[in-house]
């Protein structure tokens, strides 16, 4: 082979190697390309919890409470008292606490002094971690009540301040935008639903203090709650 | 065409073991210029894919994580050109692997020849010397700029290194210029013609890969957009920029797809034209409900550092990037050992971290990502409220940040 035509051979072998190495990577990448056109990825979309003992019918209760007794902006409940708590869960006292059995990790129990709706250092400081803690919970319940002493009028009014003195300190400490859609409020005095000692084992700002029932109705019960409706 | 051969004999004093070393060293660069181009044409699909980041190419372990020297130097924004005009842009290695399949081709047609002119010798130089200042210039970008060190680089720089020196060599232990006649033609003459087909060799695969790359429809760009753009819980942190196009970036302090983003993005020319505003999402189970397990443990720590820095935010960010690592090899500890760290490096921040409020800002945070039905990745950036598609912010980021600053609207196909 003769120098001009051993140029022109290595010329072409070196052209071709290049041209089909380059040309048949950049089809492959459009061919796959193509084929990935229009296909969704598969990520999770970002929502908020609904955990498994989220079931049909606490979520039925959720519902309800939520529209009669929460702060819906527009609607014109304003949290419930305890008539209307009893007929909005339509179920016994006793049923309606276990309702919230599935929450003892997401809930705390604020206990305030006989008579008294004034939150202490260990109340806040309980209230602020637990509100803090929401994670993808939607919805926040407040159930104050009043232990059996003194008169029914009294206790109903004195729960109704507990359920306030806590709203309020959630909202100038967390000012969160949203807390009109997502705080359930209930004050039921003395007359719904009354706490048993079994609640004694729960997350309490008196935690070190004696626990009977009577102290342990002084108090607001709060609650985030993982479910979507 | 004119080769020693053609003419009378002429010097014949280069060594031929000189020229095998020479064919050696590019063959060498072909194939690391071949599987560096290779990996960049790979990504053309906008799709994920693995590297394989070796001295001896295509063995050793894939880089799936993104972590590795070659994949953050393929991804830089000093891997290819023109990325404005063209998706991805023309990767470097692409003239690189043309430059080395010519010099394979030369060193080839001259071992084959009987005769060997000086003036070969002299072109071989000059050949030569493009992709060693090359590699010069890019090792150089490669540790100032990027700050690391890609292997199948490493074998460009001296693949480019050992023709270069092989070509002077070459030329050194050749016959002294005059000592013996050239052969017949004028020097200029055969380099032109040389350079001519070293030009044409570079120039196919560009055109190849030009005219065969995946083309990139202006309506990849129609992506959603943010439902709920206000910051009605103030958990935008801005960190100003000179931009005036409002931009929102989605991220994760400890996510290193994040840290590269913000750097190709600081790179970038078009990025200097956003004012970027950041929403904290940590793939951190600590505080992110929407993981099952924490894909960056830490994040939810520094999320929470980061927040309560205020004015300093861009310093303790800028920390969390540069000490990522470290960051969540301790939050796959403890969340306590990272607070520690923190509040070490910013004391000022002690009575801030871990507390119920900067808690709670992050929740608001991850609501804010609720609210607009994001996916539960990182990063994600928004432009004037139109995401940029995921699978083009790395090597797509000039082109669709260009296309969507220009008004990306027009219709069509674009390159």
């Amino acid at each position: 082979m003769n120098a001009g035509m051993r140029h022109l051979v290595l010329v072409l072998v070196a052209f071709a190697s290049v041209g089909i190495s380059v040309g048949t990577w950049t089809r492959a990448a459009a061919t796959r390309m193509a084929d990935t056109q229009g296909k969704a990825p598969e990520v999770a979309t970002a929502a908020a919890s609904d955990m498994n003992y989220c079931t049909g019918d606490l979520k039925v209760i959720l519902k309800r409470v939520l529209t009669s007794c929460g702060l819906v902006a527009g609607a014109t409940s304003r949290g419930c008292q305890p008539l209307q708590a009893r007929q909005v869960a339509a179920m016994s006292g006793g049923d309606f606490n276990a309702l919230f059995t599935p929450l003892s990790e997401r809930a705390a129990i604020i206990q305030f002094d006989n008579d008294s709706a004034d939150l202490d250092a260990a109340a806040t400081d309980l209230l602020d971690k637990t509100f803090s803690d929401r994670r993808g919970a939607s919805y926040f319940f407040v159930v104050s009540r009043a232990s059996p002493t003194g008169s029914v009028q009294h206790n109903r009014d004195l729960s109704h301040r507990r359920g306030s003195a806590v709203l309020e300190h959630i909202q100038a400490t967390f000012q969160d935008p949203d807390i009109d859609q997502e705080v359930g409020l209930l004050w039921l005095g003395e007359e719904f639903a009354q706490l048993d000692k079994q609640f004694c084992q729960w997350r309490r700002s008196r935690a070190g203090s004696e626990c009977n029932t009577e102290e342990l109705n002084r108090s607001s019960f709060i609650a985030w709650i993982d479910c979507r409706l | 065409m004119t080769t020693a051969e053609n003419g009378p004999r002429g010097s014949s004093g280069m060594p031929r073991k000189t020229l095998i070393v020479l064919a050696a060293f590019a063959l060498a660069g072909v194939v690391f210029a071949g599987v560096s181009s290779y990996d960049f044409i790979a990504h053309l699909d906008r799709q994920v894919h693995a590297i394989t980041c070796s001295i001896v190419p295509g063995l050793g372990p894939k880089d799936t994580s993104g972590a590795s020297g070659c994949h953050a130097v393929l991804m830089s924004p000093y891997s290819s050109v023109l990325r404005e005009l063209t998706w991805g842009g023309i990767p470097i290695s692409l003239p690189a692997l043309g430059v080395f399949v010519f010099l394979l081709f030369r060193a080839l047609d001259l071992l084959l020849g009987k005769r060997i002119a000086r003036r070969e010798t002299v072109f071989l130089i000059a050949a030569t010397a493009l992709p060693v200042l090359t590699s010069i210039v890019y090792s150089i970008i490669s540790l100032t700029m990027i700050g690391t060190v890609c292997k199948v680089c490493v074998g460009i720089y001296v693949a480019s290194l050992g023709v270069f020196v092989a070509a002077i060599v070459a030329h050194v232990g050749s016959s002294p210029a005059g000592a013996t006649q050239e052969p017949g033609g004028s020097s200029w003459g055969l380099w032109g013609f040389y350079f001519v087909e070293g030009v044409a060799m570079v120039a196919l695969p560009l055109l190849l890969y030009l005219a065969l790359k995946p083309a990139y429809a202006d309506s990849l760009l129609g992506g959603s957009g943010l439902r709920h753009p206000e910051d009605k819980y103030g958990v935008m942190i801005d960190l100003g920029g000179a931009g005036a196009v409002p931009a929102v970036e989605v991220l994760d302090p400890l996510c290193p797809a994040c840290k590269a983003f913000s750097e190709r993005l600081a790179a970038s020319e078009k990025g200097g034209q956003l004012h970027l505003e950041y929403v904290l999402f940590p793939l951190d189970k600590q505080c992110n409900w929407m993981v099952g397990e924490s894909l960056h443990p830490g994040a939810c720590a520094v999320s929470e550092a980061i927040l309560c820095a205020g004015s300093r935010a861009a310093a303790v960010l800028h920390w969390a990037f540069a000490h990522q690592d470290d960051l969540r090899a301790q939050g796959g500890q403890s969340q306590a050992a990272v607070y520690a760290r923190i509040k070490r490096q910013f004391p000022e921040l002690e009575g801030c971290v871990g507390q119920p409020a900067v808690r709670s800002r992050i929740n608001k945070s991850l609501r804010w990502i609720v609210a607009n039905s994001l996916p539960v990745l990182t990063p994600q950036l928004f432009v004037r409220n139109r995401k940029l598609p995921d699978e083009d912010t790395d090597l797509g980021l000039d082109y669709v940040l260009s296309r969507v600053l220009a008004g990306g609207t027009a219709s069509g196909v674009r390159p």
